[in-house]
């Protein structure tokens, strides 16, 4: 079983981490880097729960051979992501407005949020909503709940920037 | 443990590494871009596990996107959140644009390239009708040199390509959108997102005064590669946009398509959906101008 190296940035800080290449992102993520935010529910791409964002895109950690992730590489995982302005905004927004039931697909969820109130001119309409949350399965709330919940948090977000204009 | 973990994976640095692995039998391997679908496959079991793996991620000549003249270059390491977002597609191919952004969810986009997409050689791939009716050839190579081909004659039949072992798909040409033209993209799934799609197509046209002036449309999941329907192109040029024209169109489509029934759908089902797509994009055809 051949290895290979790599450091990538992971949540602003920098691991070295050495793996078979084959293996899956998601478990580096969580069985050598020891991030277990990131959680597996389908394991084909599919449901979203993998997500996390490498080089500031949304990805489903599942479907990707982690030796494909380049050195420099830059990964945010739920971890990291709780610990950033944005993050914190969704985090409190998803409480607030009850958007998390069981939980599991709450991680990922946050990614596809994340990705999209940091992403150049986020369009915030119900269904432009809908659509950066596509790529994720919540078999608890009915989706209704987050997409509020997104809406309020970039909401919230772009006052701020407006304030840092003026 | 992972059933990959004694998978070789070779890094090559540059195209030219990547086609002398190709080239010899002894390091030729799988070929491997945003692994949406070989790694769902690998880590299944659906397919027994490759002894090597070529990662196509890394190599910069894959990854260029620009436009030339009248022909747009679209490198098959592009991804799907790229080519939706890129200004050159968006004004140059813009079914393509359309299609590339119902393609799974956003995490799918930003890994699935279009590339892959091609060489996947699926007939319910969502990137093949736009690139068919922008008339686009597909540029191959090994260590003996490149091809170019159309893509008609590249999709050679269901999960066949007109690929060698030893080729790598490395750019697709396109014929950018002439000025008074346009385009449209249409997607029948299950559901909107994430969807693999039951039929799919794409048009390309011009109107001048009510009439068809030219008319290119391509279709995909009603036969063994994605196809572009002739017979009502012909048909069709020439002719008033009213709604004679409109039902004799769809009634031809319908015709001559030949779709199979699988999983996914019915043939009676894909061949009417057939008949209103071609219906549905001759009105916005019409509307255009
Ligand atoms: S676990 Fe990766 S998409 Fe479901
Ligand atoms: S909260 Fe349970 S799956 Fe989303």
């Amino acid at each position: 079983m051949k290895t290979v190296i790599r450091t990538w940035i992971v949540n602003g800080k920098k691991y070295t981490v050495e793996f078979p290449p084959m293996r899956r992102l998601l478990d580096v993520i969580r069985e050598t880097l020891g991030l277990k935010g990131t959680k597996e529910g389908c394991g084909e791409g599919e449901c979203g729960a993998c997500s996390i964002l490498l080089n500031h895109e949304p990805v489903t950690s599942c479907l990707i051979a982690a030796g494909q992730v380049p050195d420099g590489a830059e990964i945010l995982t739920i971890e990291g992501l709780e610990l950033t302005h944005e993050g914190q905004e969704l985090q409190r927004m998803y409480v607030a407005k009850g958007a998390a039931q069981c939980g599991f697909c709450i991680p990922g969820m946050l990614v596809a949020s994340y990705a999209h109130v940091t992403g150049d001119h986020p369009d915030n309409s119900d269904a432009a909503l809908r659509e950066a949350h596509a790529g994720n399965i919540c078999r608890c709330t009915g989706y209704a709940k987050i997409i509020e919940a997104v809406s309020a948090a970039a909401e919230r977000l772009s006052h701020e920037d407006e304030d840092d204009d003026t | 443990m992972s059933n990959l973990d004694d998978t070789e994976f070779l890094e090559p640095a540059t195209l030219a590494e990547a086609l002398r692995f190709m080239a010899d039998e002894s390091t030729r391997a799988v070929p491997l871009a945003g692994g949406t679908d070989l790694m769902v496959q690998w880590e299944a079991g659906v397919r027994p596990p490759p002894s090597r793996v070529l990662n196509l991620k890394s190599l910069p000549e894959l990854a260029e996107l620009r436009a030339e003249g009248d022909t747009l270059i679209i490198g098959a390491g592009i991804t799907h959140a790229a080519l939706r977002r890129s200004p050159l597609v968006r004004k140059h191919a813009p079914a393509l644009a359309d299609a590339a952004a119902t393609v799974g969810g956003a995490q799918i986009q930003a890994l699935g390239t279009i590339g892959g997409s091609i060489g996947n050689a699926s007939p319910a791939g969502d990137m093949a009708p736009s690139l068919l009716v922008a008339n686009a050839r597909a540029e191959v190579a090994s260590i003996h040199g490149s091809r170019t081909i159309p893509l008609t004659q590249f999709l050679v039949g269901y999960r066949k390509l007109d690929l060698a072992a030893d080729e790598l798909i490395i750019r697709f040409h396109l014929d950018a959108l002439p000025a008074e033209y346009c385009e449209g993209w249409r997607k029948l799934g299950p559901r909107a997102a994430q969807a693999i799609s039951k039929v799919m197509g794409s048009y390309r046209g011009k109107q001048e005064g009510g009439k068809v002036a030219s008319f290119a449309v391509a279709l995909g999941s009603v036969a063994p590669t994605a196809i572009r329907l002739r017979e009502v192109e012909q048909w069709v040029v020439g002719r008033k946009l009213n709604a004679d024209t409109l039902r004799e169109a769809e009634e031809r489509a319908s015709a001559e398509v030949k779709p199979i029934a699988d999983i996914r759908s019915t043939a009676e089902y894909r061949q009417w959906v057939s008949g209103r797509l071609v219906r549905g994009f001759l009105e916005h055809l019409a509307s255009a101008g």
